[in-house]
C-alpha cells in the first residue's frame, strides 16, 4: 500500500517536472502544442525550413516530406522570397516608374525635378523618414553629426557651402545610388520616401 | 549635489589650467607659415568654416578620413593649399606628385571641390587651422569626468538585502535569547519546590515520533506537497506553445546594444518593412555595407573583426546569412506591423521589450492571444490628424461610453480581425 501511495507521488512529480521543462528559454523553443497548425503550409517569407525530414513524425503529406519542410527549390538557394521577373517594370501607385539613371550620371540627374509636391504633410512626413535613415550620419539638423558619422567619417555637412546649392535630383540621386563614403538606400527607402526626404532636406534644413 | 560640485570642480579648474599652459607651450613650439595670421577674428571666422566644410573629413591633431591639417602651412605652399581646397580634382590631374601620393594615401577619396571659398576665406581657415581648436582639446576631458563623478548616485536595491540581511540577524538573535530564557526558567523551577504535576509539565519532552505520526501533520504535509505539484504542473502546461524567453544563438554575434543603443541607429534603419509592410524584415548585407565598408572593427581596432568578416564573405560568395527567426507567430493569427507601427504609432519596445539593451536578442513577450487582447482592451486609438476616425469619434462619443475610443470600440476583439 505504501509502495503503491509512493510510486503515485514519484510519478506525479516526474510529470509536473516533465510540464516545467516545455518552456522556452535561450536556444529551446519550447513545446508547440498543435504543431499544425504554427508552420505554415504556403511559403512564406522570412522563415525557411531545408531540412526535408523535419516533422516527418506527425506528417500526412501527399509528398513524403516532412510536415516544416517549406522552402522553394525553384529558387536560389531555395528561397521562398521570389525576385520580380527578368525584364519586367515595377510601376507603383503613384505611377512611378524605376528610376533609371546609372551612378555616374550626376549631371543628367540635376534636371530631374521632384514628382511631389511640397505641403506640409510631405515636409511632416520627410522629416520622419529623415530622422530614421539619415540622422545616424548626417545628424539632427544636417551638419553631418550624427553618432554613427563620427565613427565613419567623411559625412557631408548638408548645412555647408559644397551641398547648399545642389539640385533636388542630385540629392535623390545620391540618396539613391550613394557617392563617395555614403552607401545606395535604395532598397531600404522607396522613391516616394526619397523624393519626401529631399523636400525636407531643401525646405526645412537648408531654409530654401 | 551643489556641495559636491563644487568641491569637484576645483581640482578640475586646475587641470584646465594646467593643460592649457602646456599646450601653449605646444604652440610655441609649432611651425606656420608667416603670412597666416593668428588673430582672433582670422581664427573665429576659420571656425565656422572648417565647421561647416572641412569638420566631418578632418581633424586638427588627428588623421581621419583626411590628412590631419595643422602645420599644413608649413609643408605646403599656400598657392598650392588655395588650388587644392577649391578643386583637389584638378590638382591630381594635373600630374602634381604631392597631390596624387595624398590620393593613394587616403584609398582614392575624393575630396569635394570647394570653388565658392574665396583666397581670404582659405585663409581664414588656415589661421583656425594653425591656432584655433587648443581650448577645445583642453576642455573635454575635465567635462567627461565631471559628469562621471556626478553621475554616481545611490543604489536602492543594494539597501533592501542589508535591510533583510540585518532582520534576519535580528530574528535569529530573538530565537537564541528565548530558547536562553526557557532553559534557565527551567532550571529555575526544578530547584523549587512543586508538586508531581507541575513537575511533569515542566521537564515533558516533545516525541518527534508522535508528531510525524499524527493525522494533523500527515493531512498538512500531502496537502501542501499536492498544491506545488498541481502548481508547477499547471504552470508548465500554460507555457506550453508559448515561446517567451526564447533566445537563440544567431550566425553573427550582432549586438541590437551596441548599434541601436550606443550608436542610436533607428530601428527603421535596418528593419526596413516595418512602416510599409506586415513583415518588419530581416536586413540584407547590403544594409549592413552602408556603414560596414567603412567599419570594419569596434572600438577602432586595427584588422577586420571575425564577425564582420562573415559579412563580407556573404557578400563575397552570393550566400545568404541564415538569421534564425526569434518571434514565431502561429500561422493561424495575422499580424501587421504598419497597422500597429504606422498607424497605431506604438513603439517597437512596446512588444519587443528593451531591444536597445539586448546583446542577444530574446523574445520578450507571450504573443499569446490573451496578451494581444489585453492590450486591444487597453490602448487608445491614435485619432488625431486622422480623418479616417473623424466619424468614429464623433459615433462614439454620441454612444453610452465614457472611455476614450479604444480598439476594442473598433472591433479589436472580434475574431476575424487576426484569423481568417
Amino acid at each position: 500500500m505504501k509502495i503503491i501511495k509512493s510510486i503515485y507521488l514519484v510519478a506525479l512529480s516526474a510529470a509536473s517536472l516533465g510540464v516545467v521543462s516545455c518552456g522556452a528559454s535561450g536556444e529551446n523553443q519550447g513545446l508547440e502544442y498543435a504543431p499544425q497548425m504554427y508552420h505554415s503550409v504556403a511559403y512564406e517569407p522570412l522563415t525557411q525550413i531545408q531540412n526535408e525530414e523535419a516533422g516527418s513524425w506527425l506528417s500526412n503529406r501527399e509528398d513524403g516530406k516532412g510536415e516544416f519542410y517549406n522552402s522553394n527549390v525553384h529558387n536560389p538557394h531555395n528561397m521562398n522570397m521570389r525576385e520580380p521577373v527578368p525584364n519586367t517594370v515595377p510601376r507603383n501607385q503613384y505611377g512611378m516608374l524605376p528610376y533609371r539613371l546609372k551612378v555616374a550620371d550626376l549631371t543628367g540627374a540635376d534636371s530631374v525635378q521632384n514628382p511631389i509636391e511640397v505641403s506640409e504633410d510631405v515636409l511632416k512626413e520627410g522629416e520622419h523618414t529623415y530622422m530614421q535613415y539619415c540622422l545616424p550620419c548626417h545628424g539632427p539638423a544636417g551638419q553631418g553629426d550624427g553618432k554613427v558619422g563620427e565613427v565613419i567619417g567623411g559625412v557631408a555637412n548638408l548645412t555647408g557651402g559644397a551641398y547648399i546649392n545642389l539640385t533636388e535630383g542630385h540629392i535623390f540621386h545620391v540618396i539613391t545610388h550613394g557617392k563617395g563614403r555614403m552607401g545606395a538606400h535604395a532598397s531600404q527607402i522607396t522613391p516616394e520616401r526619397r523624393w519626401k526626404i529631399v523636400h525636407y532636406v531643401k525646405q526645412v534644413i537648408q531654409k530654401q | 549635489m551643489s556641495i559636491k560640485r563644487s568641491l569637484l570642480s576645483v581640482p578640475f579648474r586646475f587641470c584646465n589650467m594646467a593643460l592649457i599652459f602646456f599646450l601653449l607651450i605646444g604652440i610655441n613650439a609649432f611651425a606656420a607659415d608667416p603670412e597666416v595670421s593668428d588673430s582672433d577674428e582670422a581664427v573665429k571666422a576659420g571656425e565656422s568654416l572648417f565647421n561647416a566644410n572641412c569638420k566631418t573629413c578632418h581633424k586638427l591633431d588627428q588623421k581621419f578620413t583626411g590628412p590631419a591639417l595643422r602645420g599644413v602651412s608649413d609643408r605646403r605652399d599656400i598657392a598650392w593649399i588655395q588650388s587644392f581646397v577649391k578643386n583637389s580634382q584638378k590638382v591630381i590631374q594635373s600630374g602634381d606628385p604631392t597631390a596624387t601620393a595624398l590620393f593613394a594615401e587616403f584609398n582614392n577619396t575624393v575630396m569635394p571641390a570647394h570653388q565658392f571659398l574665396s583666397d581670404d576665406d582659405v585663409m581664414n581657415l588656415l589661421s583656425y587651422i594653425e591656432f584655433g581648436g587648443k581650448e577645445e582639446a583642453a576642455a573635454t576631458p575635465a567635462e567627461g569626468a565631471a559628469g562621471a563623478a556626478t553621475a554616481t548616485g545611490g543604489v536602492p536595491s543594494e539597501y533592501l538585502t542589508i535591510i533583510l540581511a540585518v532582520l534576519v540577524v535580528v530574528l535569529l538573535l530573538i530565537l537564541i535569547v528565548l530558547g536562553l530564557i526557557v532553559s534557565v526558567l527551567t532550571k529555575y523551577l526544578n530547584k523549587q519546590p512543586l508538586e508531581e504535576d507541575d513537575k511533569e509539565f515542566i521537564n515533558q519532552k516533545t516525541d518527534l515520533k508522535k508528531v510525524f505520526r499524527s493525522d494533523a501533520f500527515i493531512i498538512i504535509i500531502t496537502a501542501i506537497v499536492i498544491a506545488l505539484v498541481a502548481k508547477t504542473a499547471i504552470d508548465g502546461l500554460f507555457s506550453v506553445g508559448v515561446q517567451q524567453g526564447y533566445q537563440p544563438t544567431q550566425p553573427i554575434a550582432f549586438s541590437h546594444k551596441l548599434h541601436a543603443g550606443d550608436k542610436e541607429i533607428p530601428c527603421q534603419y535596418c528593419h526596413t518593412g516595418v512602416e510599409i509592410g506586415r513583415s518588419a524584415n530581416i536586413p540584407s548585407p547590403n544594409i549592413c555595407m552602408n556603414c560596414h565598408m567603412h567599419i570594419q572593427n569596434v572600438e577602432g581596432k586595427e584588422g577586420v573583426s571575425t564577425e564582420i568578416q562573415k559579412i563580407y564573405d556573404a557578400i563575397d560568395n552570393d550566400q545568404p546569412i541564415e538569421w534564425v527567426r526569434v518571434h514565431n507567430l502561429p500561422d493561424l493569427a495575422y499580424f501587421n506591423h504598419s497597422q500597429h507601427v504606422k498607424v497605431g504609432q506604438i513603439e517597437c519596445q512596446t512588444c519587443h521589450g528593451p531591444i536597445e539593451e539586448m546583446e542577444v536578442v530574446g523574445q520578450h513577450s507571450a504573443l499569446t492571444m490573451g496578451w494581444c487582447i489585453d492590450c486591444h482592451r487597453k490602448t487608445d486609438i491614435q485619432t488625431a490628424g486622422n480623418e479616417y476616425y473623424d466619424k468614429l469619434v464623433q459615433l462614439h462619443a454620441e454612444s453610452k461610453s465614457k472611455d476614450a475610443l479604444k480598439v476594442k470600440d473598433i472591433g479589436g476583439l472580434e475574431c476575424a480581425k487576426c484569423h481568417y
